[in-house]
């Protein structure tokens, strides 16, 4: 069934590849079926996904559901046994929502792709290829497998940013792949220390399996990440520089505020449909890195390193907001708001409460949903008149009525306004921050107050662009370019609109599904070193 | 003269014995033969048929050496190590590994040679060069298998020559001319820097043979300074065939110079082969117990990291293609060299492993390099301003060839890092050497760097745009056939590299 669901896109691609140029036209429609049929297997997995203690997932192989294991990679290493590379794919309730939330994404940047002109088969061919390390990315718990995954989202990423992105696109491409790189290179030199530490205790291999990684008597003794074994690498445990690494690598897509400058460009710079992946889905895949791989295999050291996670939340939470608050590009406030949106996440996670947990993942569903519908909406201005200055626009809310409905549902929403999503997820996060022993309050305090300048800034926006009378920089040709939505922009709109406001009131939407997980991987945290 | 006689029935027995152990290098001796004769007696004309009987004995000879993994596998299951020709050359697994990996780029070299239009221009046609290549390829198995110093500096010499016809094969401009020359002043002055390490080694020990007891032994008891010169003096006459620093000033100019194809052979075959030498000059030193004078670990992990460093951070400065590919090679040879610094057969299984990967990748990166040449002449990356949607299979090919340089999921060049990685990591989780964890990490860091300067290729190929787009000048299926197999190929190696690697 994940099989299925992973490698679909890259078949049609494979179909788009193949077609000739002269029916482009095509193309769209058959990247569109491919991610509605992708939707339609990740809704019945969804929905056939079955909760209880006994499906918590985390650290137990047998808790995993639509689990499949092939072997893939079987190499002889001599002296140092075997090392072990299997196809093996699964999910937990972790998995199983921000899985239906990258279908639902990929649906809406589908649609989104109608604006692209030129080279269409490359776009659609890319696309696909991106959807797929995207989904595989999810499923994946094999950490070669991961990796491999984890990559390949870069190079369709590179090129859909450089070949169809705005003016500096070079520029914000490079960066984005260098930035990228660099943390998954030296996560490359900690997955193979994980891999020749950990024995699969079945068969006696070494193996890339993360479940198994996360079982200290896996850890043959003496290697170098084995709990008891202490070894230091420049003076640091190797387990802390292991997580440190791994951190890295995952901050840098989440991302964390040191380690963030891509985003603002990469994410301007891109066509709509490419931020809509890059801020829906992409920036969650670290959110979940760190869930999965830095606390499910270096528990101990994110306990201990805590304080310092969720100082960073905060930072992010805070620097992305001032930061937003001083833009003049639509587009790179709602980047900004994004990092500020993600800090949560990390301060979610690094309560390691119930609350705080479940708070971080709920948050990353809604913001993939809210960000795509963002960034959807900013496209929408775009294309009509090529800016997106904000000084440059003034009363469009009058101009185009039906914008303005879905521009007020995604502001409100973004800004935590009760009934919406992110402010389920908000209230969970600050909840697990405050009740947490390893966060002192004023962290808290300091993420709630991030809240208010969310408001601040999305607001002030509003204000500036929205309301008042009508008065463009472009006169006359842009009034008449702006006209109001239209179909297609509606139908991708509203299932957006609708899940911000269905998860603001009935989050068991999402906390059904992955509260035995966050039980789960909260008890494994506490069990692990005390 | 009497006093001899009585061992001329053993060393001939010897050598009869070691011909059977021979076969593919008699047969590339006769396949040497055959090309040059068919060149003179068919003269000018004799180009297509030299190269086709010469891609059809080269592929005979690949048959020859996979028969031969029969014997090492005996010999090792006997415990019996195959000394051919008194103790002139060794036969084992890994040389006969290195043996087929050689032929079979051997044979993508000569399909390749005279698709390349600059060089198929020549006047004189090409039947030499085949006969070159094939002279040379001879060489390179002795390389293989060498291990008496001897034969060593013999096969090195042999390989020398050839490659120096190769370079000044065909000089267009003074800029090919001078590169050629440089190539020869280079190499002569190597190799007379590494016959005077051999001399001193000789005379420190009184023996040539390096497995010989008495070899390692002697030197151990000779002066340790002394001893550790003479040991540098021909590590660096080995470092001039792998380029790596400092004794890689030669490359860019060389590779820049000379035709594409050529370029292709320097930076593959000679590379491979002299590894396989450095492996067993090596060897005797590993494994000999009281050896501690010198200490190669140290040496080749200093010379490593510098020459990936400065391989890569050299390659990000240019705009030639030829000259990236040129410094990014000798990036190349530093990161094999961390596979080298483990001294275990897991090294040398990753070591063979990235070799032929990075082999195949950089001989693809060239062919794509002469397809460009060849379609619209352009030759650095002002002249691929564009040409990526107009040319859209060879962009795709150079894309996927570069990931596989770079060392990128899903390519075989990915799995290449990854092995030559975890070969490093399991001897550092042994013995927690500092130099090994500064290779990895250095080897990390560079791949971030050599992602930099090979994307620049598909930046000006996709991503910038020229609004003249020329004519294209000639057409060249057969390389961009070549091309795209070697991307299929890589991306086969990268996700299934079982069905090679279990056999290295």
């Amino acid at each position: 069934m994940l099989t299925l669901l992973i490698f679909l896109p890259i078949l049609f691609g494979f179909i788009i590849v193949v077609l000739p140029s002269s029916m482009r036209a095509s193309f769209k429609y058959i990247t569109l079926l491919a991610t509605l049929l992708q939707l339609a297997i990740s809704l019945y997995i969804y929905l056939n996904f079955k909760t209880g203690a006994a499906f918590g997932g985390i650290d137990h192989e047998t808790q995993f559901q639509f689990l499949q294991k092939l072997p893939w990679i079987h190499l002889n290493l001599g002296s140092l046994g075997t090392m072990q590379v299997d196809y093996f794919v699964g999910i937990d309730g972790i998995s199983v929502t921000l899985l239906l939330m990258t279908s639902i994404v990929m649906v809406v940047a589908a649609l989104s792709s109608w604006e692209i002109t030129s080279n269409l088969k490359g776009f659609f061919a890319l696309f696909l290829l991106l959807d797929m390390a995207l989904i595989g990315v999810f499923c994946s718990l094999d950490f070669f497998l991961f990796y491999i995954f984890y990559e390949l989202m870069l190079l369709p990423l590179y090129f859909l940013i450089g070949m169809w992105g705005g003016a500096r696109r070079e520029y914000a491409a490079i960066k984005f792949f260098l930035y990228t790189l660099f943390g998954s290179v030296f996560m490359l030199l900690v997955m193979i220390g994980l891999y020749l530490s950990v024995k699969d205790p079945a068969t006696g291999n070494h193996t890339f399996n993360m479940i198994q990684m996360m079982n200290p008597a896996n850890y043959t003794p003496g290697s170098i990440f084995n709990v008891l074994s202490h070894q230091t690498i420049f003076g640091m445990s190797a387990r802390t520089v292991g997580f440190v690494v791994l951190f890295v690598a995952f901050a840098i897509k989440v991302p964390v505020v040191p380690l963030h400058t891509w985003l603002p460009d990469a994410h301007v710079e891109a066509p709509t449909p490419v931020s809509i992946i890059l801020a829906g889905i992409l920036l969650k895949i670290g959110g979940y890195g760190i869930i999965r791989i830095c606390i499910g295999i270096f528990p101990e050291v994110a306990t201990s390193g805590a304080f310092w996670l969720g100082l960073l939340g905060v930072i992010s939470i805070l620097y992305g907001a001032f930061n937003a608050l001083a833009q003049r590009d639509f587009k790179r406030i709602i980047a900004y708001s994004s990092v500020s949106q993600m800090g949560f996440v990390l301060l979610g996670i690094a309560s390691q409460t119930t609350e705080g947990i479940s708070g971080a993942v709920f948050q990353m569903v809604s913001h993939g949903f809210l960000s795509a519908m963002l960034f959807f909406l900013v496209g929408v201005v775009y294309n009509r008149v090529h800016d997106r200055d904000i000084y440059n626009f003034r009363g469009l809310g009058t101009l185009m009525p039906k914008y303005m409905v879905f521009i007020m549902i995604a502001f409100f929403a973004s800004l935590g306004l009760p009934g919406f999503s992110t402010f389920i997820a908000e209230a969970f996060s600050l909840t697990g921050a405050f009740k947490s022993a390893l966060l002192p309050n004023w962290l808290g305090i300091c993420g709630a107050v991030g809240i208010l300048f969310s408001a601040c800034y999305l607001l002030w926006t509003l204000q500036r662009m929205f309301f008042g009378s009508v008065s463009l920089k472009g006169g006359d040709i842009w009034r008449a370019a702006l006209v109001d939505l239209k179909p297609r922009e509606i139908i991708a709109l509203i299932p957006l609109a609708l899940t911000a406001l269905a998860l603001g009131v009935m989050p068991s939407l999402v906390f059904d599904k992955i509260n035995d997980s966050v039980l789960a991987l909260v008890s494994f945290t506490k069990t692990f070193i005390r | 003269m009497h006093e001899l006689l009585p061992y001329i029935h053993d060393s001939i027995s010897n050598l009869l014995i070691g011909v059977q152990f021979f076969m593919p290098e008699i047969w590339l001796s006769a396949l040497f033969i055959i090309v040059l004769i068919t060149d003179l007696i068919f003269g000018k004309n004799s180009q297509k048929l030299c190269k086709t009987i010469a891609c059809v004995g080269i592929l005979l000879i690949c048959i020859l050496d996979l028969g031969q993994r029969d014997f090492v596998k005996q010999g090792a299951e006997a415990g019996i190590p195959l000394f051919l020709f008194n103790n002139s050359l060794l036969l084992t697994r890994t040389a006969v590994n290195f043996k087929f990996i050689i032929d079979l780029l051997a044979f993508v070299l000569l399909l390749y040679a005279d698709w390349d239009h600059k060089l198929r221009a020549h006047k004189k046609g090409l039947s030499d060069l085949y006969t070159i290549i094939i002279a040379s390829v001879f060489g390179l198995h002795l390389m293989t298998m060498a291990v008496n110093l001897l034969s060593v500096y013999l096969s090195i010499e042999m390989v020398s020559l050839a490659s120096y016809l190769l370079v000044a094969y065909r000089s267009e401009n003074a800029f090919s001319t001078e590169a050629g020359l440089k190539y020869v002043l280079f190499g002569a002055a190597a190799s007379a820097i590494m016959l005077y390490g051999i001399s001193l080694l000789y005379g420190f020990t009184g023996s040539l043979d390096l497995f010989d007891g008495n070899f390692v032994q002697g030197l151990s008891q000779a002066n340790g300074t002394a001893v550790s010169f003479a040991l540098v003096l021909v590590l660096l006459g080995i470092g001039f065939k792998l380029s790596f620093i400092p004794m890689h000033f030669w490359v860019p100019d060389v590779y820049e110079g000379a035709s594409t194809p050529i370029t292709a052979y320097l930076s593959t075959l000679p590379k491979i082969a002299g590894f396989a030498v450095l492996i067993n000059f090596l060897t005797p030193f590993i494994f000999s117990a009281k050896w501690i004078d010198f200490d190669f670990k140290l040496f080749l992990s200093v010379v490593g990291i510098a020459t990936m460093i400065a391989g890569n951070f050299a390659a990000v400065l240019q705009t030639n293609v030829k000259r990236m590919l040129a410094y990014s090679s000798v990036g190349h040879t530093g990161f094999v060299l961390m596979a080298i610094v483990t001294f275990n057969q897991q090294g040398i299984t990753a070591l063979t492993w990235y070799l032929l990967v990075y082999s195949i990748a950089n001989i693809g990166a060239l062919i794509l390099a002469s397809y460009f040449a060849n379609v619209t002449g352009a030759e650095d990356m002002e002249g691929y301003k564009g040409l990526g949607l107009r040319y859209t299979t060879a962009s795709v090919c150079f894309v996927i060839i570069l990931i596989s340089l770079t060392g990128l999921p899903i390519t075989a060049g990915f799995t290449g890092k990854v092995f030559v990685f975890s070969a490093v990591y399991g001897v550092y989780q042994q013995n927690h050497d500092l130099w090994l964890l500064l290779l990895m990490i250095t080897g990390a860091l560079t791949t971030v760097v050599s992602l930099f300067y090979y994307l620049k290729i598909p930046l000006s190929l996709f991503i910038k745009r020229l609004e003249i787009v020329k004519e294209p000048v000639s057409k060249s299926y057969n390389l961009l056939f070549l091309a795209t197999i070697i991307s299929v190929l890589l991306i086969l190696l990268g996700v299934f590299p079982n069905f090679i690697i279990n056999y290295l």
